[in-house]
């Protein structure tokens, strides 16, 4: 009974280490065979990036997106800086038990981040509330972080979250995140500015109680009172219930004539704008740029859209690109044989800015290191990628604040506005 | 493990081979030092304390409980409010992890005391249902608890030892993961006691049949409440493990059905009411989900195999599947769990 | 809005929810009272039910479905009674799959090791759900976002039946819940108090061996409860498909586990008791969502659900259960 009972526990605790680590071998072959050609065989002979977004559940749609003009962007200089091989891993920071990004995922991804010493640059999150997780561990180990995604403001800039944000996310005293994205602080603004412009005058603020959502929603709220708009409820709502039937005719009581929503496609924005339009509120919406996606047109359906949904988005719509932005559009369509979604250009942007560092200091004889490539993506100035020409500001945002304020005509986005 | 032997020894001889095995892991960091097994094997060791938490209250005294994933929050957040640098309160981390456990054993107190008299499945509901209250007065009550911003940054555990392996600093993941044994070493002890003391007794008895236990003067209603509490305080504790782990709280939706759920299964998985087995479990489970899976897809990605638009290809989209195969399978060919305790129910 | 209009409309809301609910909390019932098994899978079996009937949907041309003039309202009251039954018959298909291949291996294996085997089963559903949605399809998006919601065509005509100008909003969705639920439970408490089936399904519930050594093929009686329980849900999903216009491969997670709140609520076992609960729960979440806030909705209903159970321990219409001697 003992021995086999032991013997049990002996299988299936070594079943599980070799598993792992037979993966970890089997893959190591790619990067021997690169490092042979090289001249010593250093881990130093290859340069990894990688990026961790959330890959299983709800937001894969986006995600397989921006790991397309990831890769787009290494194969475009060749996968190599030099005689460096730049090897991509594309990680998931989510997992199947939760759906949606998990806490310890993420955490275990910094830390292999951290601990792999090939690892030059991480790019991600998807969420800001992941971002807090991995941004302070490879903040201290000095690795470049760049996300394409995350648009919560007190990652980055004092007084819009905690007395001790973003310096909490800073051990080390220096800034190691940039994001090519624009802030919902512009984001909000830009919204509660056209709503203004569509003429209303009570609205109706929800938001999905998540950290973009929610941030995106107080903004515009702000704006929205600023601008004279009478603010006639604000109210967090459960992304996972089936209908907000009941909540509509609250806001038709509340006589809404229109409402905004703070969050994504994830947190059942189309259901939302399904039940405005079938419970009779005569009213406009304006959600933010995680809507911006084809599955929030597919999910909300175009009747439930068109002529009443509006749209903000950081940056125009992938068609409108311009110069290098309209050959990114047009590469990406010859690729991967479909229109980009809003995102895509900007997990793009995020791997070509870091590969743009790695090749000035090639072109400069440096040698490419966590800290050269650090310093060196810092240094970002006027660069000219697809998103037009932008720096990186002393917070490590962009300075790219053009946004676009969008609307469906027959199931597809139409741009109605730029503001820059 | 006769019953004789294992009332003397420390640990049984499956939980010393199981912690042994455990504190070899590091140094398979120094063969494949890009996977850093010890750094992930942490949350494992914190799962395997929240499945011993759970598998006092299922396992010993029978009470199906769906919502243990509460306890942790409470954990999390009595943590992160208790020494986070936004809070004038900053206790540190060892003080912080035992009122973690406090204030858990002082909720599951709250709860089970008007609702334990509840039948199995009724009593299930209501610990689902709590846990998702739980969840939103999280998220609600911003003003304590920043809703879903996350507390943070939070304490690492720190012990005045001489220095590992030279150099290595205390937030080093070995270290980290040394000291977290340490807390799983002793929580095992604890409930190793617990399991051969007079109160695990009247659990089992308790568990057994209720209605003989009481003619064997057992008040079951105190037996239950005494359970309840414990198995939520080492939710708590681990909940505060966790927090420490992120250097945050994240958000409340981290402690969610779901995490209940990953709890039951290491508990069943392992085998009920077994120790060791919770112990294997929390290696099964938790090392299949979040170290096994994304080693396979990422090994599978740079030999070619990747996401390639199509929800078909990409491996990533392969693991509830997988998942959920394994449960099935396990439950099929070992329905009393990997380790079958000799002292589990067989109704 | 006057109050009155208000408090109208959401009680029309809250019981075209609790209906569907309620149709699902069947399925978790009666399985558990044959059974006691709760049946983690039942809700993604319902979600697998939405998948079926928009691919049937889809298959027949979404366009053609929309276009009321071509095919005229009695045709498309027609789609939605084949859409119940073949979804129905589906679910049920699967259901009784599910147990013959995983539960009743498991039949004599402790419960909770069967709730983990369905624990499993959800998992895997959830997973070809999710494959499901990425069919490439052009009902389903094209099959390009697996993984996002996916639009429902309105099959009945979206007019306010009150009139345009009515401010209490009653649609043709609203009615066909009714039109089909409540057929569904009459004929079901019919079925249970008078055929020869559903006699040995009471027997079964009440004490199985009994039942079995009475001559009652309690195996058939079990497949029989999985059937019917499985097109229930089938039926429900359906209707919720139709109601919300919206299907997602996590969409199970909360119809499921509102019905097995309001099975528990009713008194797990108790058919009439899944009914009641599952409207309970739909008015006092449309209830909760206009006089209290939405963000605290989930913590009203299981706050109420548990202050009930702590009064009444064997929910609303339970039997109170004896402790066995």
């Amino acid at each position: 009974m003992l021995t086999r009972r032991l013997l049990t526990v002996l299988a299936l605790t070594s079943l599980f280490a070799p598993a792992a680590t037979f993966a970890q071998s089997v893959s190591a072959k790619p990067v021997e065979a690169g490092s042979k050609s090289g001249a010593a065989s250093k881990s130093g002979d290859v340069i990894k990036i990688v990026s961790s977004l959330p890959r299983t559940g709800s937001a894969n749609a986006q995600t397989t997106s921006m790991v397309n003009g990831i890769k787009m962007a290494i194969t475009e200089v060749g996968g190599a800086i030099g005689a460096q091989k730049i090897v991509y891993e594309d990680w998931d920071d989510a997992s199947p038990q939760r759906g949606n990004w998990d806490p310890a995922v993420e955490a275990q991804n910094a830390d292999k981040a951290v601990g792999d010493a090939a690892v030059m640059a991480y790019i991600g999150t998807y969420n800001s509330g992941a971002a807090k997780i991995s941004m302070p561990k490879l903040n201290a180990a000095g690795i470049v972080m760049v996300s394409p995604a995350n648009t919560a403001p007190s990652l980055t800039k004092e007084g819009f979250g905690e007395a001790n944000e973003p310096a909490v996310y800073r051990p080390a005293g220096k800034i190691n995140y940039f994001r090519v994205v624009p802030t919902d602080d512009v984001q909000g603004a830009v919204a509660a500015d056209y709503a203004k412009e569509l003429g209303a005058k009570k609205v109706f603020v929800l938001n999905d109680r998540e950290v973009y959502g929610k941030g995106v929603a107080g903004v515009f709220e702000k704006r929205a009172k600023e601008n004279g708009l009478e603010i006639v409820g604000v109210e967090g709502i459960d992304p996972k219930a089936s209908n907000y039937k009941s909540l509509v005719t609250k806001m038709k009581q509340a006589g809404a004539d229109l409402v905004y929503f703070g969050g994504t496609t994830q947190t059942n924005a189309g259901q939302l704008a399904k039940d405005i339009s079938s419970g009779g509120l005569r009213a406009k919406l304006i959600v933010p740029d995680g809507c911006y996606e084809k599955a929030f047109i597919e999910a909300a359906g175009n009747r439930a859209l068109e002529g009443r949904c509006f749209i903000t988005f950081g940056g125009v719509e992938p068609k409108a690109l311009t110069g290098k932005g309209k050959d990114f559009y047009e590469n990406y369509k010859k690729t991967y044989g479909g229109e980009p979604e809003g995102y895509a250009v900007y997990g793009y942007e995020a791997a070509k800015v870091v590969i743009a560092a790695m090749q000035r200091l090639y072109e400069a004889g440096k040698p490419i290191t966590r800290a050269s490539v650090l310093e060196e993506v810092g240094r970002t100035k006027d660069f000219t990628g697809a998103l037009g020409t932008w720096s990186f500001d002393a917070n490590g945002d962009t300075t790219n604040r053009t946004m676009s304020v969008n609307t469906v005509k027959s199931g597809e986005f139409v741009s109605v506005k730029v503001v820059n | 493990m006769s019953a004789g032997s294992s009332r003397v020894a420390l640990f049984s001889r499956g939980q010393v081979f199981l912690l042994g095995g455990l504190a070899l892991v590091p140094l398979l960091d120094f063969v494949l030092p890009s996977v850093q097994l010890s750094a992930q094997m942490r949350t494992v060791i914190v799962f395997a304390i929240l499945g011993l938490g759970l598998n006092i209250v299922v396992g010993w005294t029978g009470l199906l409980n769906l919502g243990i994933g509460a306890f942790m929050a409470i954990g999390a957040y009595a943590f992160g409010i208790a020494t986070c640098e936004i809070y004038p309160f900053q206790i540190g981390f060892w003080p912080g992890i035992l009122l973690a456990g406090a204030v858990g054993a002082l909720a599951g107190f709250l709860l089970g005391a008007p609702t334990l008299r509840l039948r199995g499945d009724y009593l299930a509901i209501v610990t689902l249902g709590f846990g998702e209250i739980v969840q939103d007065a999280l998220k609600n009550l911003e003003p304590i608890t920043k809703g879903t911003q996350g507390i943070n940054p939070l304490p690492t555990p720190w012990l005045p030892l001489p220095e590992l392996f030279g150099t290595v600093s205390n937030e080093t993941p070995v270290r980290w993961f040394y000291l977290y044994l340490a807390i799983l070493a002793v929580v095992v002890y604890l409930a190793r006691n617990l399991e051969f003391s007079r109160l695990g007794r009247q659990l089992f008895a308790v568990r057994e049949d209720e209605l003989a236990a009481r003619c064997m003067a057992i008040e079951p209603d105190k037996a239950k409440l005494k359970a309840f509490a414990m198995g939520a305080a080492l939710a708590a504790m681990a909940g505060a493990m966790f927090a420490s782990l992120l250097s945050s709280t994240g958000e409340p939706a981290n402690y969610d059905f779901q995490v209940s759920i990953l709890a039951l299964c290491i508990v069943i998985v392992g085998g009920i009411g077994s120790i060791t087995g919770v112990l294997v479990g929390a290696i099964v489970m938790v090392g299949l989900s979040n170290v096994v899976l994304p080693n396979l897809t990422q090994a599978l990605q740079r030999n070619g195999i990747g996401s390639t638009g199509s929800v078909f290809s990409s491996p990533d989209n392969y693991k509830y599947l997988i998942f959920g195969l394994a449960l099935v399978l396990m439950m099929r060919y070992r329905p009393d769990g990997i380790i079958h305790s000799r002292k589990a129910v067989r109704k | 809005m006057t109050d009155t209009e208000v408090f109208l409309q959401q009680v029309i809301y809250g019981l075209s929810n609790g209906m569907i609910i309620a149709l699902v909390a069947l399925g978790y019932t009666m399985v558990y009272g044959i059974v006691e098994l709760i049946n983690f899978a039942h809700g993604d079996v319902f979600t697998l039910g939405g998948f079926l009937a928009l691919t049937i949907v889809g298959g027949l041309g979404a366009a053609a479905v929309l276009d009321m003039n071509t095919l005229g309202e009695t045709s498309n009251w027609m789609l939605l009674f084949g859409l119940v039954v073949g979804a129905g018959l589906f679910c049920g298909g699967l259901n009784v799959a599910i147990d013959k291949v995983v539960y009743k291996p498991l039949r004599r294996a402790p419960k909770l090791t069967q709730l983990v085997a369905a624990i499993g089963v959800s998992f895997i559903l959830v997973n070809i759900a999710l494959f499901w949605g990425g069919v490439p399809m052009d009902a389903l998006g094209g099959g390009n976002a697996a993984a996002a919601p996916k639009d429902f065509p309105e099959i009945l005509e979206g007019t306010n039946l009150l009139g345009e100008e009515s401010n209490v909003v009653l649609r043709l969705e609203d009615v066909a819940i009714f039109a089909i639920t409540v057929p569904l439970m009459i004929g079901l408490t019919l079925f249970v108090k008078k055929t020869r089936l559903g006699r040995g399904m009471r027997a079964t519930a009440q004490n199985p061996i009994a039942a079995k050594l009475m001559g009652i093929d309690t195996d058939r009686v079990i497949s029989a409860t999985f059937l019917i329980g499985g097109f229930l849900g089938g039926a429900a999903s359906v209707m919720w498909s139709v109601y919300n216009n919206t299907i997602s491969f996590q969409m199970g997670f909360r119809a499921g586990m509102d019905a097995f709140t309001a099975a528990v609520l009713g008194g797990i076992g108790s058919m009439p008791g899944a009914m009641l609960g599952g409207i309970l729960i739909g008015l006092i979440r449309a209830m909760s969502d206009q006089y209290i806030e939405t963000q605290w909705t989930n913590v009203v209903v299981f706050g109420v659900l548990i202050l009930i159970l702590v009064f009444r321990p064997s929910g609303l219409l339970g039997l109170k259960q004896r402790e066995k001697v």
